[in-house]
């Protein structure tokens, strides 16, 4: 079962009235119990290493917290020995089954890191080790975070099994818009974009540079909507049932630069690397040179992460680069600046910075999507070779979309653009439209089970395991 | 726990309305070529009489209209394009839910297909065969409501799961309709939506002028007994046979392969063994291979016409089937079967083709034709026009001759006048007038009547270069319906 599928529809509404229906304090094992069939529906055989990964990270932080004592600031080690131990276990576990070459374990990537995460934060004292059996497994199940994030933390997710909220009717309500609002992202955009790329990708040399170009530009959207769609799902429906997920996306192409772009996109997992890599390296508080080598330590490791092909490792050093040039450079743009008296709020200069952050992000998604490193840079040069009559003779609508599909494509990035724009000045179009009188917010979510129903991509032929991150 | 009985009510409101909604986009964006062809069927189903089944033969060949308006019999023309039999056999399942026939006539074409899933098939088909073969499916499947008995039909005519899911909900695959919209998607919504006016048939108005021959199979022993269509065969027979329906086998003509004949050898023996009748029109001669067939597969309106009557003949001989004409009740079947003649005429009379124009005026009733060649008109060598002409004439005439040639076709009296040469028709009547015809030289020869004899309707200035012409007149009134000019280049027909 997948979040696109009508099973999962039809199953939603009756897990959500179960779990309105059943006492609070039961909740956590019904959402367990729709946990274990969700991933069960998914993948049986991979049931088994999630269950070994969940009985690793229970009793390890078991042990972690019994050899620690009670109160006590200091770990022995004996604490660091078994953290080492099954961290080790844990990582070469997820590196052994997501390559696939035993079997393959899908959200493996995701549930390890949330496993890993939870037993540093025992070992630092941070969060209890859980007692109840029951919750810890909820916790690396969760399905609605299994497949592909957000990758959570114990220390949020954990009190919520045991203290859950109650579910009203404007919980149900912003649910329900942010779900409508991911499939929109996901079915309407992203699957669109994904087939004019994955036709050009698929042979950049046979293309107009242009076409390549603007291929590239579309990736960048499509990974985007692609994985904001499904937080946006995991997240809408984890509220429905009454569950508060983190925000995994904040309008991350309207970052002024690369750091802020980090701060924007996948929060979850550049929190983590924050938190469980970057910060134990010494951050930036050990020298500049350290901290150079330190931020190309965890971009590399969110590289890796991301898959073993070399592209991924190029990708994440590459944001790395982008971050160590912007750091070195900075005392002469700060100096053009003055020189030039630039006015750093001037909404040109914003929106400048804001371009060319998202130029440097779209060269970095080439080497993501590319299968290969000669294949990326063929559509680099590729795309500097200026074609502009595609736009006239027909060929820009011979890459798989149509041109009505081709301009729906290119109204939801506008859409998506002004509903960033919008999220970014502070304005929450959810909380504005739950706030208008019932027949405008009636319109609003029938349009958008319209356009997803008419618009989006899916039926006959549609993939609906084809979320960019399940790969992951 | 009143703002919660509220919050309830609101969202079942909010359901009902969304599915409204998401219901009226289905109607608007699934395909209509299923409810265009079915439509007549839903609304008159306890009329019918009798059902026509089987491939895209048969929606070409029988046409239910010239089945009323020849023998008052109503009918149904259920073939679906690509339909094999186990399709065809499903098609029978669900009609029969929502009538009840005196007599269900099957073809069998493609008897010999022995392949249980269409988007299996076998080795000897291509992608593209199987997607095309689900695609016209769709046309079988499309307009039944989902219930147990389309659950079972798609269950046992497609294999794959996922593809299953598109014919238990066409929205499944019509959703991306949305950039093909035309005005009649949209006014599905109200029930004014277009629909076949033949009764499931569809016309076809070409003709295939080199039809292959090919050779008969060694043996009359058929497929052997054993292929999946003719397992489907059986169960048709078995469950008409069951339910008191009489059963008509057909093998319609067509252009027919060797394999083809084997078919029409099983479907003979199935036949004898259910002792049901077997009408191979292949061997009957009825429809003119040269003249009747749009292509090599499937007849053109005019093999349909002579078609229909041949089986209507049959239908009669069963004698279940009462003779509706002149009752009130079936004035809608009346009214289409006038309209039919109507445009048959009317595209016959517009037809850049003068194959077409002559093909369909041999056949007409109601219109009368006068048909003149120049001496020297490549036309007299040409042995398809030969053909066409001898179909109103019977006479060998036109082989012998190299113009000029006039024939003039009295639908009233039903006579046929010729004269060739220097041959002169002198005071024929008709209902356009009293005709008189002298060939004087080769760009000049009178055609008058006595009613108008000024007139002289065969010479035009502006016209001289062109050797055939064809004039059509009213039969009732003789009022002139038109006037074609041809010019002939080899085979080749240019209308002027």
């Amino acid at each position: 079962m997948q979040f696109v599928s009508f099973a999962f529809l039809l199953l939603l509404p009756v897990a959500a009235i179960i779990n309105f229906i059943i006492p609070r304090k039961f909740r956590y094992i019904w959402l367990l119990v729709i946990s274990i069939a969700f991933y069960l529906s998914i993948d049986l055989k991979a049931a088994a290493v999630m269950a070994g990964t969940i009985v690793v990270t229970y009793i390890s932080a078991l042990l972690i917290d019994k050899v620690s004592g009670e109160g006590s600031e200091k770990r022995p080690k004996s604490a660091l020995v078994i953290l080492a131990v099954s961290v080790i276990l844990e990582i070469a576990a997820m590196l052994i089954f997501r390559s696939g070459k035993i079997m393959g374990a899908i959200g493996i990537s995701f549930y390890m890191l949330k496993s890993v995460g939870y037993l540093v934060d025992v070992y630092r004292g941070d969060v209890a080790a859980e007692k109840n059996f029951c919750k810890l497994a909820l916790f690396v199940s969760f399905f609605t975070q299994v497949i592909s994030g957000p990758i959570e933390r114990a220390g949020n997710m954990l009190p919520q099994f045991s203290y859950p909220v109650t579910v009203d009717f404007d919980r149900m309500r912003d649910g329900f818009l942010q779900i409508l609002w991911g499939y929109f992202l996901k079915l309407v955009i992203a699957d669109r974009l994904a087939i004019f790329v994955n036709n050009v990708y698929d042979d950049p040399a046979l293309v107009g540079g242009t076409i390549v170009a603007i291929a590239t530009f579309f990736y960048s959207f499509e990974i985007y909507c692609d994985f904001a769609g499904y937080s946006a799902i995991a997240i809408g429906v984890s509220r429905i049932l009454g569950i508060d997920v983190m925000k995994n996306f904040d309008s991350p192409y309207m970052a002024k630069s690369i750091a802020e772009f980090w701060r924007r996109w996948h929060i979850s997992l550049s929190t983590w690397l924050r938190d469980y890599i970057y910060i134990p390296l010494g951050g930036n508080r050990k020298g500049t040179v350290r901290k150079y080598l330190n931020v190309l330590i965890v971009f590399a490791v969110s590289g890796i992460w991301h898959g073993s092909a070399l592209t991924f490792l190029v990708w994440g050093l590459l944001h790395a680069l982008y971050q160590i040039i912007g750091f070195i450079t900075m005392p002469v743009r700060d100096k053009i600046v003055a020189v030039l008296k630039i006015d750093r709020e001037g909404l040109s200069h914003r929106t400048v910075k804001t371009i060319v952050t998202f130029l440097l992000v779209n060269l970095a998604w080439v080497f993501f999507r590319a299968p290969t490193l000669e294949q990326a840079i063929l559509i680099i040069k590729r795309s500097f070779e200026f074609t502009p009559w595609v736009f006239t003779d027909g060929g820009l609508f011979m890459m798989g979309l149509s041109q009505g599909s081709f301009n729906v494509g290119i109204a939801g990035i506008a859409l998506l653009i002004t509903m960033d724009i919008l999220a970014f000045n502070g304005v929450e179009i959810r909380d504005r439209i739950i706030r208008q009188a019932i027949w405008y917010r009636w319109i609003i979510m029938i349009a958008g089970i319209l356009a997803i129903s008419i618009f989006g991509i899916w039926g006959a032929g549609y993939n609906a395991s084809s979320f960019i991150y399940q790969q992951f | 726990m009143k703002i919660r009985f509220v919050n309830i009510l609101k969202v079942l409101a909010f359901t009902c309305v969304a599915s409204l909604c998401v219901y009226g986009a289905t109607v608007v964006l699934r395909d209509k070529d299923s409810e265009y062809k079915y439509a007549d069927f839903f609304d008159r189903a306890d009329q019918i009489d009798v059902l026509f089944i089987g491939s895209s033969h048969v929606i070409n060949a029988i046409n239910p209209v010239v089945l009323y308006g020849e023998q008052g019999i109503t009918s149904y023309n259920m073939g679906g394009h690509g339909s094999i039999m186990q399709s065809t056999y499903w098609e029978l399942m669900e009609a029969l839910q929502y009538c009840n026939p005196k007599c269900v006539v099957v073809d069998t074409y493609m008897l010999q297909k022995d392949y249980k899933y269409l988007d299996e098939m076998n080795d000897d088909y291509s992608d593209e065969d199987r997607a095309s073969s689900i695609a016209q499916l769709h046309l079988n499947m499309d307009c039944w409501p989902l219930n147990k008995l389309k659950v079972a039909a798609v269950n046992d005519l497609i294999k794959d799961e996922e593809i299953r899911k598109q014919f238990y909900e066409p929205f499944y695959v019509y959703h991306h309709r949305w950039d093909v919209l035309k005005s009649n998607d949209y006014k599905t919504l109200t029930g004014d939506g277009d629909r076949n006016h033949f009764f499931g048939a569809e016309m076809r108005y070409g003709i295939e002028l080199t039809p292959g021959i090919y050779p008969n199979p060694e043996d009359d022993n058929g497929l052997g007994g054993d292929t999946i269509g003719e397992e489907y065969l059986r169960k048709i027979i078995d469950e008409c046979q069951g339910r008191g329906i009489d059963v008509i086998v057909t093998f319609l003509t067509c252009s027919a392969s060797t394999d083809d004949k084997r078919a029409v050898d099983s479907a003979r023996i199935i036949c004898d063994e259910y002792d049901v009748p077997f009408v191979n029109m292949q061997e009957m001669g009825v429809v003119d291979l040269y003249t009747d067939l749009n292509d090599t597969g499937h007849m053109n309106a005019n093999g349909a016409i002579k078609a229909t009557k041949c089986i209507g003949e049959a239908i009669a001989e069963l004698g279940k089937c009462q003779d509706h004409r002149g009752d009130p009740a079936y004035d809608y079947w009346q009214q289409r079967a006038e309209k039919f003649y109507g445009e048959i005429y009317d595209i016959a009379l517009s037809s850049d083709s003068v194959y077409q124009e002559l093909n369909y005026l041999a056949g007409a009733d109601s219109v009368g034709t006068i048909l003149y060649i120049n001496d020297g008109s490549q036309a007299f060598g040409d042995n398809e026009m030969q053909r066409l002409i001898h179909n109103f004439t019977v006479t060998p005439t036109i082989y012998h001759t190299d113009g000029p040639y006039i024939m003039i076709y009295d639908p009233v009296s039903k006579k046929v006048y010729e004269a060739s040469g220097t041959e002169v028709l002198d005071g024929i009547d008709t209902s356009f007038g009293t005709i008189h015809y002298q060939p004087v030289e080769h760009l000049f020869r009178l055609l008058y009547t006595d009613e108008d004899p000024e007139t002289n309707l065969l010479y035009d200035d502006a016209k001289i270069d062109y050797d055939i012409q064809i004039i059509t007149y009213d039969a009732e009134s003789g009022e002139i319906l038109s006037h074609n000019y041809f010019k002939s280049y080899g085979s080749n027909y240019t209308k002027g």
